[in-house]
Formats: structure tokens, C-alpha cells, sequence
């Protein structure tokens, strides 16, 4: 997956690691990282990721926030929410504000592998419609 | 769950020291069940039925269930159905502590019945520990009483079942307490919205260290921000959990706000908080919960 670009946007640098090691085992060894909301908006504008991990509780501006920036910048983006707090409300906010999926810390390499081979594959944004 | 309650018990009632207490949690997943102890849990004989059957066996060549089989203790259906059974947590603290000397079969018989009737706990509750069961055990236990003790009763079961899912079951969790003073070396998540709290994981540098080991699954050394961020992570999946529970029971929204780590925290103005410490095999740490 030599050009399949991860970028990995939590505060914890301790969940930026873990998602590292699950993406090299998985192939992608193409990961950049960002720290909090702002640093995904500009580093998605610079390196066009093909797929993003974002946390939604973080400093500076939440992952719903920059899910929402980096929308309005390209509606084709694949942003991927990964939150500890996976209520109905959570998982709304972040469909409507067009999250490419939806993922309930901690976070498991059977979910990481099933979305990198669906965004490996170009598949459509769809995320669970039981809302 | 019973098992960490248990260890309490068994503390509270000077029937174990700490030190022995830690170290039987530690071993208890290499210990192998006997039979007496199988038995006397079931109610099917007392402890001075158990030790005169092992007396029987010693001048015999006969397994301890042959024995008690020809002594009439038990018949042969029940010695099977008792070896096939998957011993409950409690039962292999208690096998651990007798084998290694540290608590009589009889003590074990006395602690175990008293125990069940003072919390009334049913046999068939060890065999079916649901959510339920642990939040009765933790209401009966802690006995909250503040205006959200419906909320802490639920957070603190979550919470233990929480660090049996990520970080081990070798601990016993210790009587609540108020805070006083300053808090060194502690995570912070505030949380808002439907409700609000504070809730703060304080442990000293070595406990940190092998609480964040544990749930990282890796070997850390260090006391550094690597380790503070993996037991921050803890803390926010937990309050996540928490969230998600009081949003489906409840239909209130709560917010998280990102963690935070202090050297030094004072926490005097937290006048209704809560600690509530939790000792594991390594260290202790406190979990401290106002709500």
C-alpha cells in the first residue's frame, strides 16, 4: 500500500502508537500524525491523506470541529471517528457532519483492518444507519 | 468480582495480612483446585469433614474424592460434578491462601459462609456475574449516599469491571474515604453536561508505571508523559463507557474533557469527593470521584 496515506489525529500519544503499530502490521507504513483539531485541518491541506483517524475529544478544537473543516474543504475526504464515548448523539454528530465511519475505544485491529480494506478497495462513505 | 470483595473481607476481618493477601492474588491463576474447598463452597461438607477425609487419605493409597466417596461424605456424581465445574475467582483466592498456609480450611469455611450472609450473596450469584451483580455488590459495599449515588454506584462498578477488563483482577478494593490535602502524581478528566464530576487517578511513580504496563500491554520503565498518556487513555475509556451507559439508562448527554496531568494537584475545594483506593498486587491507586 505504497501510496495509501493514514493520518492519525489524537492527543494521546500513547493511542498514536498503538495506531501506528496496527497500521504497519496491516501494510501502511504511510502515517503521519496530528495532535488536536487544528493540526488535522492544516496537515490534511498539505498532505491529502487518504484516510484519517480522528479522535473527538482533544485541545484547541474537538474532532468533530475538524471533521467539519476539513469537509467543507474536500467533500470527498475519509475521516474516520474513533471516541471512547460512542452515544447515539456522537455517532449522529458525526454522520451529519459526514464521517466516513464510526469506531467505540479501545480501539481493535479487527475494526482498523476492516476500514483500511474498505477504503483500500474506494469504497463509498457509509457508516451504521441504525441511528 | 466476588473475588476482589472477598479479599476485603477477608482483610477487614484480620484473616489475612495485606502482603499475604497480594501475593495469593498474584498466584492464584497457577493454583489447582482440591476438592475440600469445592466442597465446603457448595455447602456439601464443613471443614472438619475435609480435614478427616485427608486424614483418612494418609493412611490410604486412594484419591481425596475416593475417599470421601467410601466415607459416605459424598457420592460419586457429586465428586464428578465438582471437578468438572469452572472454579469461581473466590474459590481459587481461598485455595491459594490454604495451600500456602496462610488461612485454615476452617477459617476459609467461617470467612466464606460469613461473608455470603452478610452481603447475601446466593451460590448461583458466583456463577452468574452480570452488570447487575457487580452494581449490588458496590451499592451494598460502598454504601454512596450522596445526591448522586446513583451515578457513583454505577461508575464505580463500571470502573472495577473496567480494571479487570484492562488491567488485571488482582486487586482488592479498600473502604472509601474523604480527600483532604493535595493530590501528587494524578490524571484528571473533568466531564459536564447531564452531570458534572471530576475524576482523578492518583498512584505514586512505580504504580503508574506497571498500572500503564499492564493496560498497554507493554513493558514500560519510565515515569514519563508515554506513561501518563496510557493511563490517561484508561480514565477516558472508562468515563467514555460511563457516558455511554448514563446516556442509554438516562438519556443525559455528557461531555469529556481532554485529561490532564499533574505533578501536584489541590484538591481541597473537591469537598465532596470521594476516594476510593484500590490495592493491587504492585501498589495501590486511588481513584478519586467527585460527582
Amino acid at each position: 500500500m505504497t501510496n495509501f496515506k493514514v493520518m492519525v489525529c489524537d492527543d494521546s500519544i500513547f493511542v498514536r502508537k498503538k495506531m501506528r503499530d496496527i497500521l504497519a502490521m496491516l501494510g501502511v507504513s504511510n502515517v503521519i500524525e496530528a495532535e488536536n483539531g487544528q493540526q488535522a485541518v492544516d496537515k490534511y491541506k498539505s498532505e491529502n491523506p487518504t484516510l484519517v483517524f480522528m479522535d473527538i475529544i482533544m485541545p484547541e478544537k474537538d474532532g468533530v470541529e475538524a471533521l467539519s473543516e476539513i469537509m467543507a474543504f474536500d467533500g470527498g475526504a475519509r475521516v474516520v471517528m474513533a471516541s471512547s464515548v460512542g452515544t447515539q448523539k456522537n455517532l449522529k454528530d458525526a454522520i451529519v457532519a459526514g464521517a466516513y465511519d464510526f469506531l467505540q475505544k479501545p480501539i481493535e485491529t479487527a475494526d482498523i483492518a476492516r476500514i483500511v480494506k474498505k477504503a483500500a478497495g474506494n469504497a463509498p462513505r457509509q457508516v451504521s444507519p441504525h441511528i | 468480582m466476588f473475588t476482589q470483595f472477598f479479599g476485603n473481607y477477608l482483610l477487614n476481618q484480620n484473616l489475612v495480612s495485606p502482603e499475604n493477601l497480594a501475593e495469593a492474588l498474584q498466584q492464584q491463576s497457577r493454583t489447582r483446585m482440591k476438592l475440600g474447598v469445592l466442597a465446603i463452597n457448595e455447602g456439601l461438607l464443613t471443614a472438619d469433614q475435609v480435614e478427616k477425609a485427608h486424614n483418612e487419605q494418609q493412611h490410604s493409597d486412594m484419591r481425596i474424592g475416593d475417599v470421601m466417596v467410601g466415607m459416605g461424605l459424598l457420592t460419586k456424581n457429586q465428586v464428578d460434578s465438582l471437578l468438572s465445574a469452572q472454579p469461581s475467582g473466590h474459590l481459587l483466592l481461598g485455595q491459594t491462601l490454604v495451600d500456602k498456609g496462610y488461612m485454615t480450611t476452617s477459617q476459609f469455611e467461617f470467612a466464606l459462609s460469613s461473608y455470603k450472609r452478610e452481603n447475601s450473596i446466593k451460590d448461583d450469584d458466583f456463577k452468574n456475574v452480570d452488570d447487575n451483580t457487580v452494581r449490588r455488590l458496590v451499592d451494598h459495599f460502598y454504601s454512596f449516599d450522596s445526591n448522586g449515588a446513583i451515578y457513583m454506584t454505577s461508575y464505580v462498578s463500571l470502573l472495577f469491571r473496567n480494571l479487570v477488563r484492562f488491567i488485571g483482577d488482582d486487586f482488592t478494593p479498600m473502604d472509601a474515604h474523604a480527600l483532604y490535602g493535595t493530590v501528587l502524581k494524578c490524571i484528571e478528566q473533568r466531564i459536564s453536561g447531564g452531570l458534572s464530576a471530576i475524576t482523578l487517578i492518583d498512584a505514586d511513580a512505580p504504580t503508574m508505571i506497571e498500572f500503564a504496563s499492564r493496560f498497554a500491554k507493554e513493558n514500560l520503565t519510565n515515569d514519563d508523559e508515554y506513561t501518563h498518556a496510557c493511563v490517561s487513555e484508561f480514565l477516558n475509556l472508562n468515563n467514555g463507557l460511563f457516558a455511554v451507559n448514563v446516556s442509554n439508562d438516562s438519556g443525559l448527554e455528557l461531555k469529556l474533557e481532554p485529561q490532564s496531568y499533574y505533578d501536584s494537584l489541590d484538591i481541597k475545594s473537591l469537598t465532596d469527593a470521594c476516594v476510593i483506593p484500590v490495592r493491587f498486587s504492585f501498589g495501590e491507586v486511588d481513584f478519586i470521584i467527585s460527582m
